[in-house]
């Protein structure tokens, strides 16, 4: 029997986050794999030829880096939430409260759990947006810098983990965590410039999105992908990693002041 | 953890909810391989007790220390001695039986916990369930799991909430042996129950509580007998009229008496002037824990 309180606790739960979501592929990853390929018919297809673009980037090239970090967000942030507020029906989430879990165990293995979820959409994202890809131009998308993409998309799994995970604890029910989904996390999403850039806005507007972090997070896997960006690759790295420390300390706050109990 | 500390020492606790006080005040101790029962009627605070111990809830006054750790600020060595059996089912909608129980070492650091979780698994009749998911068994077998949750990182010290509620006869007195098992293996035990019979039966000492108040703490059976009396149905062989302090009813030659519960029947039968040659038949009825904790709650209404 060997005891470790350091990294068997974290380790076994996000093992069981990884187990969970894997025991329902369908609704986690093949869910996904069919949005993509509808956005990618309907946009990057047949709309997406009226559209455009700078010299050298096609409106299809333009989205697939969109559409990964899009699932990989939406994914992560589901998948912790969902995790945390299907505990609270059970009960289950005071089990984790009452055993030697720490906060910190719990923030990471949770937000993990959905960082692994969330790249594994970004995976099938990719697959599909290729294979758009070389049936439209006839050859592949190449990726401009890879180290750049996974950080980027781990910084965002990360983040929005940490964020389903905060919002789950101060859920009173399903209900309640749907409305955050719907009022908050999507429209972040869409007018972070998934499907536009940025300099087609009006001035106002522009300034608007600007303080939106996920303009930064979406640039970055553009960046990472295309080697352009609608905003520079520092102040992505940089509003980007702030973001994750937001958010981490806005779990650490959540667990200590939040509830573990049972709905 | 030293051989001078309690399993579990509860003092000064109160928890408010607004202007309402769940728990006032509350001290008492549990010591190493003993069974305490916390009773009380619904409500009177038992799980908020057991709340605070695991940190589920945080004191609003007062310390909980399990082996000498205080739980808020040592909580991952005081959580790593204590294993909780709560009160309502808990369901784990994707897994089964075996890899809930996998999991749950796993947060008590245990990686590699086979041997502990076959014995828990067997001595707990749930053998032929462990690759069912959780969802699929029975009420009955889904408490049997929380209890080899609770018990798969050998805690010293086991606080169980109203095990029995909603259980059939046969496995509540199976709880029982299994609950006189560990404690004779050393664990120590908090038990909060409002059936009496199950205090009775196990606990060594109670305490009594209610409306977030303890009323009374001792051992069980000097509680019975300083808050019951003896009930005596005596039948004489011929009707004869008897006077006595103690006689509550007399139909011909049957008679009742109530006496305190330290008087003998010798004592009884002298105060009556009666010898045994007069009796035909008797019947003793001795106090029991229920008869005594209705009158602690009657006297502290009072």
């Amino acid at each position: 029997m060997n005891k470790n309180l350091k990294w068997t606790p974290f380790m076994m739960l996000y093992w069981r986050e990884v187990r969970r979501f894997s025991r329902v592929a369908v609704q986690t990853l093949l869910a996904p794999a069919v949005n993509t390929t509808l956005y990618l018919l309907i946009f990057g297809v047949s709309i997406g030829r009226a559209i455009k673009m700078e010299e050298g980037i096609t409106y299809l090239g333009f989205l697939i880096p969109g559409l990964i970090m899009m699932g990989c967000l939406n994914n992560a942030f589901s998948n912790a939430s969902s995790s945390v507020a299907g505990s609270k029906s059970a009960g289950e989430l005071e089990d984790y409260k009452s055993s030697p879990l720490s906060s910190q165990q719990i923030i990471w293995a949770l937000s993990a759990g959905g960082v692994s979820r969330g790249l594994l959409v970004s995976v099938v994202t990719m697959v599909v947006g290729e294979l758009f890809y070389l049936n439209q131009h006839g050859e592949f998308l190449p990726i401009n810098n890879v180290f750049l993409l996974f950080y980027f998309l781990l910084v965002g799994g990360f983040a929005f983990g940490m964020m389903g995970l905060s919002a789950a604890i101060w859920a009173r029910s399903f209900d309640h965590l749907s409305a955050v989904g719907n009022f908050v996390l999507l429209p972040l999403i869409y007018l972070g410039g998934v499907f536009y850039s940025i300099d087609n806005l009006p001035g106002f507007w522009q300034k608007v999105s600007l303080a939106n972090p996920l303009l930064y997070l979406i640039n970055g896997v553009r960046y990472a992908i295309l080697g352009v960006s609608d905003v520079s690759l520092g102040v992505s790295v940089l509003v980007t990693l702030i973001m994750l420390l937001v958010f981490l300390s806005i779990s650490v706050w959540s667990l200590a002041r939040g509830s573990f109990h049972r709905w | 953890m030293t051989q001078l500390d309690k399993a579990l020492e509860v003092k000064g606790l109160t928890k408010k909810y607004g202007d309402f006080y769940a728990v006032n005040n509350m001290s008492f101790h549990v010591e190493p391989g003993e069974i305490f029962g916390l009773l009380g009627p619904n409500g009177a605070g038992k799980t908020t007790i057991i709340s605070n111990i695991v940190t589920l809830e945080t004191p609003t006054e007062g310390d909980v220390l399990v082996f000498g750790h205080n739980v808020q600020e040592e909580p991952r060595k005081a959580k790593s001695l204590t294993g909780i059996v709560p009160q309502e089912i808990v369901n784990h909608g994707f897994f089964n039986l075996e890899e809930v129980l996998i999991f749950h070492s796993g947060y008590y650091g245990l990686s590699n916990n086979r041997d502990r979780i076959d014995f828990l698994i067997d001595r707990l009749g749930l053998k032929e369930h462990r690759h069912k998911k959780v969802k699929q068994l029975s009420g009955g077998m889904k408490r049997r799991l929380l209890i080899a949750k609770a018990l798969v990182h050998s805690p010293k010290l086991l606080l169980l909430d109203e095990p029995t509620a909603g259980v059939d006869i046969e496995l509540r007195e199976s709880l029982w042996k299994f609950v006189q098992e560990l404690r004779s293996d050393g664990v120590s035990v908090l038990l909060t129950t409002h059936y009496l019979e199950e205090a009775e039966e196990l606990c060594d000492r109670v305490g009594i509580i209610h409306h977030g108040e303890l009323r009374k703490i001792g051992p069980t059976n000097s509680l019975v007998k300083e808050f019951t009396q003896r009930n005596v149905s005596l039948k004489l062989k011929t009707a004869a009229k008897v006077e006595s302090q103690f006689l509550i009813e007399q139909l011909q030659e049957n008679l009742r008496f109530r006496i305190p519960s330290e008087m003998g029947l010798g004592e009884l039968l002298h105060s009556a002037h009666l010898s045994l040659d007069d009796i035909d038949d008797m019947q003793i009825v001795e106090g029991n824990l229920e008869e005594a904790f209705l009158r602690v709650l009657g006297e502290s209404k009072a």
